[in-house]
């Protein structure tokens, strides 16, 4: 059990996410996560890590300031993402979760862990 | 950037891994020191020191791995301030290579290992079976053999 542990539990309880991480911004390296059976955890930190750092940098060079959330929307699902410089929190949700609460649940989350 | 390898089996696993990753240098060597792929170097020189320490900092972490672990560590990274090595041991059908790799900030510790893993397995694939009667490993060849690999790199074969 980490720091983040009830942060994850959390972001878990929601309708339709399958998946949260708390991930090391620089590294792409997991810190922690709750993850269901079958998702490779150390692959969508390194991925997700490396999408959230490249946002953050095209929306400094578009000259439109810090990155809030981010969400990728895929065929069977969405990936959310929140971060700052040192942490990324992830989730892995279905197309059908409310994202709307899922936004509300990581922006608290991201403030507890800041 | 050149980017090139002495057998043409390691250029396909090779670049996917550097286009992937994205990093700056890339080295696959013999545990012996001798070079066999690289990319992002623009000297010889450059690349034989860069064997040399891979090749000595493979064999002394093996050994410390086994003293504190009993076994070999697996993989070593080290953090500088704005780049970041990694090396590691890829087992092919022609036997151990090691890996060394140069990241910045454009890539992560994560991103590297986790395409680290993919390179060790299409490596493994496209490696062919080692040759029936292998030349021995002679000291008194070794300049001999690492002069024919860096000229095969730089394109002096």
């Amino acid at each position: 059990m980490s720091d983040f542990t009830a942060v994850l539990d959390t972001l878990i309880r929601q309708r339709g996410v399958r998946g949260s991480l708390v991930v090391s911004a620089g590294d792409g390296i997991p810190v922690d996560s709750n993850l269901q059976f079958g998702q490779d955890g150390n692959r969508v930190a390194a991925l997700a890590a490396s999408l959230y750092r490249k946002a953050r940098r095209s929306a400094q060079a578009a000259g439109l300031g810090g990155t809030g959330f981010m969400q990728l929307e895929a065929e069977t699902g969405r990936l959310c993402i929140i971060g700052g410089d040192e942490i990324v929190l992830v989730v892995v949700a279905e197309r059908s979760a409310n994202v709307g609460l899922i936004r509300v649940e990581m922006l608290r989350a991201a403030e507890a862990l800041a | 950037m050149i980017k090139a390898s002495v057998e043409p089996w390691i250029e396909v696993p090779l670049r996917t891994f550097v286009e992937d990753a994205g990093v700056s240098l890339a080295l696959l060597l013999h545990p012996n020191g001798q070079v066999l792929a690289q990319y992002g170097f623009s000297r010889a020189m450059d690349i034989m020191s860069a064997c040399a320490l891979a090749a000595a900092i493979h064999v002394s972490a093996n050994e410390l791995g086994r003293q504190l672990e009993g076994k070999p560590f697996s993989g070593m990274h080290h953090a500088g301030k704005e780049r970041q090595v990694f090396l590691a041991e890829a087992q092919t059908k022609r036997g151990p290579y090691i890996f060394l790799t140069v990241f910045d900030e454009a890539s992560s510790l994560g991103l590297v290992r986790m395409y680290f893993d993919e390179f060790r397995v299409n490596l493994a694939n496209a490696s062919p079976p080692p040759p029936e009667s292998p030349e021995p490993i002679l000291n008194e060849n070794f300049e001999r053999d690492l002069n024919r690999s860096l000229a095969a790199l730089f394109g002096r074969a």
